[in-house]
């Protein structure tokens, strides 16, 4: 007689038996090797680590390649015109300062580009959820609620590019009036839903 | 009238000068305060590689904005 009841091999496999190394620019890690928040206590485990799909950075890096190559197109526009004015010793004094502190800005625009995207990180712990925001250059807060006040674990993938490279956005819902958790453009929300709704399950 | 407008250029040139300066002045400010950030967020959540790059990009970063005011005080 066949076991129609026998649960599916793999399925029941505890979540923290072993640790994956996590890659730099990793948007998803179960049982990550190497992270550590300021918070945690000694016996809490990270069961997994979050944030945004790396393809979420595309506007910002577009945007920053177009600013590179825009002094070199404006110079060479304005070597074509040949301004006289613009060889005086004074002017090609200021214009090598202001090009230098446009690149310097270009890059400060990337690298704090890249830190919002780095430190907005979403992480479930065998205790808790944690997420961490890094929205501006002053503004950083950290939320967190225990896996018992998770109510609710939902996800929502819309749009062809979310399904065709799997990322979406997950929710968890929490108890009362606390506030509720969102992480947002993470890979795999259906994996990370289960992992939480298990944890959740365990608790 | 010659000699006025010769000043009036001179004294614009300064002011773009001084404008110019204070504006690099206050960019290298903010560098440190992008240092400060990335430390207090090393320290908040640690990550593998993270700490160390992070602190040199914006060590970097800082070494640059200082670099760019000495020069811009040496050639305008």
């Amino acid at each position: 007689m066949a076991d129609i009841f026998v649960a599916p091999k793999g399925k029941n496999k505890p979540l923290l038996n072993s640790k994956s190394h996590m890659p730099i620019l990793s948007s998803f890690c179960e049982n990550p090797k190497g992270v550590s928040f300021q918070t945690q206590k000694s016996d809490e485990f990270i069961a997994l680590f979050l944030r945004s799909h790396f393809l979420t950075n595309l506007s910002w890096i577009a945007i920053a390649i177009a600013l590179v190559f825009l002094p070199i197109v404006l110079g060479a526009f304005l070597s074509n015109a040949s301004f006289s004015f613009l060889s005086t010793p004074q002017i090609i004094h200021f214009t090598i300062v202001f090009v230098l502190f446009y690149y310097l800005i270009v890059f400060s625009y990337v690298f704090l580009s890249f830190l919002g995207w780095f430190y907005n990180v979403f992480i479930v712990t065998t205790e808790r959820i944690l997420d961490i925001d890094y929205s501006d250059i002053v503004v950083h807060n950290m939320a967190e609620t225990k896996l018992s006040h998770i109510e609710d674990v939902k996800y929502t993938q819309s749009g062809f590019i979310p399904s065709f490279i799997n990322y979406g956005d997950l929710f968890a819902q929490t108890a009362g009036t606390e506030e509720n958790f969102e992480a947002l453009s993470i890979p795999k929300p259906r994996q990370a839903t289960d992992i939480i709704t298990e944890l959740t399950g365990k608790k | 009238m010659d000699f006025n407008f010769i000043n009036f250029i001179f004294s614009a040139n300064l002011l773009i000068k001084l404008i110019t300066l204070v504006v690099i002045f206050f960019y290298t400010i903010f560098t440190f305060v992008v240092f400060t950030q990335v430390k207090v967020m090393t320290q908040i959540l640690s990550l593998p590689y993270a700490e160390s790059t992070l602190k040199i990009i914006s060590i970097i970063h800082i070494a640059l904005a200082i670099s760019l005011f000495f020069t811009a005080v040496v050639i305008l």
